[in-house]
């Protein structure tokens, strides 16, 4: 009789106790819920991300180029991308976000000179490769290094097939404000996305300003270079690798 | 066979002390090269975009090859029951995590960012076969860990074998993992080889046991306790066993690339006119990494001597660095073919240069330094060495 | 119970710092605003941004680098740009110098800031 009671009793205790269990889990997690709706970033500004439905590409005619163009596109980016004055760094160890690079035709002795930059494969090795996702290709083919996650490990520079990614061997004042780049990091051609995102063209291009480099979205059949590279011959450097590559070349 | 008695190093003599402070002044000398090149930036090493991977990662990758490999013998012992080898499993697993200490140790030192080793942690990028030798690395730490508890503890012993099997099969994909940070380069005309993997495999047994028989053959002398002839000549074999094996697989790598003629650059560049490269991998890497330490092991006149088996084993390491020396940097001298068919005038090209500085230097032997001082601290700490290896105790077949 | 206390106690008075103390060296545009009454327009809670600023940024430069999404509002360049201050020569000093806007927060409370490592510590020359 005891035992039933307070069993009885113990069950109202039970519900009682659930009853202020569930009210203040509850009430709890209401709260939470909202602090962290609250505290969650809204981009209500209007700009959206870019998607993969543009593109950028660049098509470099080598016939058309000359020698002062491409030292006139190296001179253009380091203007732009505030590189190239590393004080301490010797040889090898400074910046080289693009090349002008001199090749001969062993069979012919035909010489063609070209500007090598990153090449915004569309199967990157160095992407595939970083560690902590730092190596990142946008949605509209754009490759670029996260800074902010670059651990300096320099594994993506041993992976590009184009050396085309350097790194910051020292301490750098005084950098563009578009453009931070800091001392032991991985960095390379960013396609001046900081200008591709407002509608212009990336500073390499606009220094040649003819029909010898040119830059636009290769999805859109109405763009010149779509139709440009539906008209001639291209290719990409080390096409065997198969990485799909944004920046075409013709003439070699 | 008798039971084996484990017992703690004394620790206390003047030798001990000073062997101490020597490895402690090493590794206060890779601190101070560490901030000097974090503080300066890596324009005061000899590492630039062409050569990005130098002296420090020679080391650190020549001893996170030798720490798997030096696990061998503990499971030598549990995985395929070679009683011999027993009482040698805590001594084995300790220096493989101290070498593995030491060689991580020097990695992260030289990343061009170790203050955000935290974020190497947390963003991982499962297409990187470096994000998985993270992964892969701390694994160890805790697998190789367990074990030795599994061997320390009485009522543990049990399981001792199957966490023994566990340990040998992540290390086998841990070197393996080792070997394709380099395989899985298609970029470059030295990397782009699958063989890399096992090659790395096999020499982590070659490396590892020369690291092992070294600390073995000097905590038993300088701690004046018996090491029988029987437990040495078996490893001796063993070594000369697994040199031969590398040697093997270096043929076969070397081999296969000259056959393919897209790859017939590189191979000339290291094996005929490569300068410093050539040198290292006939005189270096060959000669005195395989060729010398195989005779000084299975020659008649030598075999048997434990002098002889220390300068084998030392020569095994010296041959194994200037082998790495050649992958590393040599794969990264050698120049990318940009345009087959065309030679390059300007722009890139030529074999890149590389003079490694002393702060390099001092960062990689810190490594070694940290691995070695571990060691002693440790064996001192906890009963890893067997009271004695005298033959009529350690060996099962003694007839008494 | 007493060391909770204790733990409670610390958490509760450091984070005064979000609520008190005035900054010492706002920077030059920054102060312009304050004194034309605008600063709510740009920071609606000065406790919130003081708060979250990291976390804000974190989202911003994810946002920014990864999807291409350029806005002023919560934009590094823009904090430097109102925050910087001038010294004699009308020449913008570094805005992680010590005694600058950064600073005088982040020493006092001891945490470290490594935006600047990278990022322009002052604004753009033609500014």
């Amino acid at each position: 009789m005891d035992k039933c009671q307070t069993s009885i009793q113990k069950n109202k205790n039970l519900s009682r106790r659930d009853f202020i269990k569930t009210t203040a889990t509850t009430a709890g997690v209401a709260t939470i819920a909202t602090g962290i709706t609250l505290t969650t970033y809204v981009n209500a500004a209007g700009e959206n991300p870019v998607t993969n439905e543009k593109r950028w590409g660049m098509l470099i005619d080598t016939n058309k180029l000359t020698e002062v163009d491409i030292d006139d596109m190296v001179n253009a980016c380091q203007e732009e991308q505030g590189w190239g004055n590393e004080a301490h760094s010797t040889g090898n160890q400074k910046a080289g976000w693009i090349k002008k690079v001199k090749v001969k035709d062993k069979a012919t002795d035909r010489i063609s000179n070209l500007a090598l930059m990153c090449q915004h494969c569309d199967q990157p090795p160095c992407v595939d490769v970083c560690p902590t996702n730092a190596s990142m290709k946008r949605e509209d083919g754009i490759v670029l290094v996260d800074r902010h996650l670059c651990i300096g490990c320099r594994y993506c520079m041993m992976a590009c097939p184009y050396d085309a990614r350097s790194f910051v061997h020292e301490a750098l004042t005084d950098q563009k404000e578009h453009m931070p780049r800091g001392k032991g990091t991985v960095e390379a051609c960013t396609m001046c996305v900081h200008k591709v995102d407002k509608g212009e063209k990336p500073a390499c291009v606009e220094a040649v300003d003819s029909d010898a480099v040119i830059f636009g979205d290769l999805h859109d059949p109405t763009s010149k270079i779509n139709q440009t590279l539906k008209r001639v011959q291209s290719t990409q450097i080390r096409a065997d690798l198969n990485l799909n590559t944004g920046v075409r070349y013709s003439g070699i | 066979m008798s039971i084996i008695r484990y017992e703690q190093t004394q620790g206390k003599s003047l030798g001990f002390y000073t062997l101490i402070a020597g490895l402690g002044a090493f590794i206060l000398a890779a601190l101070g090269s560490v901030y000097f090149m974090e503080h300066n930036g890596h324009h005061v090493t000899g590492m630039s975009n062409r050569i990005v991977w130098g002296l420090p990662h020679v080391f650190a990758l020549f001893l996170i090859v030798a720490a798997s490999g030096a696990l061998n013998i503990a499971s030598i012992a549990s995985v395929f029951n070679k009683k011999i080898y027993k009482p040698l499993s805590r001594l084995s697993g300790l220096v493989a995590l101290a070498l593995l200490a030491g060689g991580l140790m020097v990695l992260v030192l030289d990343l061009g960012r170790p203050d955000r080793l935290i974020v190497a942690m947390t963003e991982y990028n499962f297409n990187s076969i470096f994000a998985w030798n993270i992964i892969l690395y701390n694994g160890f730490f805790v697998i190789v860990g367990v074990y030795l508890w599994m061997m320390f503890e009485r009522r543990m012993n049990k399981y001792s074998r199957k966490v023994g099997i566990a340990a040998f099969t992540w290390r086998l994909i841990l070197t393996t993992g080792t070997g394709s940070i380099f395989g899985f380069l298609v970029a470059r005309q030295a990397y782009d080889a699958v063989i890399m993997a096992p090659m790395f495999v096999i020499m982590s047994f070659a490396f590892g046991l020369a690291f092992f028989v070294l600390v073995l053959m000097a905590s038993y002398k300088w701690t004046q306790r018996p090491l029988g002839d029987a437990i040495v000549n078996r490893l001796s074999n063993l070594l000369g066993v697994f040199v031969a094996a590398v040697l093997y697989f270096v043929a076969v790598y070397h081999l296969g690339n000259l056959y393919l003629a897209e790859n017939a650059g590189v191979e000339s560049f290291i094996l005929m006119d490569g300068g410093i490269y050539t040198q290292l991998f006939w005189y270096g890497q060959i000669v005195l990494g395989g060729v010398v330490p195989l005779a000084l092991l299975y020659s008649p006149a030598t075999k048997g001597n434990r002098s002889m088996l220390g300068l084998a084993s030392v020569l095994i390491i010296l041959g194994g660095i200037a082998q790495l020396y050649v992958i590393i940097i040599g794969g990264q001298a050698y120049p990318m073919e940009l345009f087959p068919g065309k030679e390059m005038l300007e722009g890139y090209g030529g074999i890149a240069a590389y003079t490694p500085t002393l702060a390099e230097l001092m960062l990689g032997l810190g490594g070694i330094a940290v691995a070695l001082i571990a060691i002693a601290y440790l064996v001192k700490f906890l009963p890893f060495l067997p009271e004695s290896l005298a033959d009529d105790v350690a060996d099962p077949h003694h007839k008494n | 119970m007493k060391r909770l206390l204790i733990v409670f106690l610390t958490v509760f008075l450091t984070s005064v710092f979000a609520y008190a103390d005035k900054h010492v060296n706002l920077g030059d545009r920054a102060s312009e605003l304050k004194e034309e009454g605008k600063s709510e327009d740009i920071h609606p809670d000065l406790k919130e941004i003081r708060i979250m600023h990291p976390n804000f940024l974190m989202h911003k430069r994810d946002k920014t680098l990864r999807q291409g999404i350029r806005t002023k509002r919560n934009s590094l360049k823009a904090c430097v740009n109102c925050h910087s201050a001038t010294d004699q020569n009308d020449e913008f000093m570094p805005i992680d110098q010590s005694g600058q806007f950064c600073s005088t927060c982040h020493q006092k409370v001891g945490t470290s800031l490594d935006c600047f490592s990278c990022h322009r510590n002052t604004p753009k020359e033609d500014l």
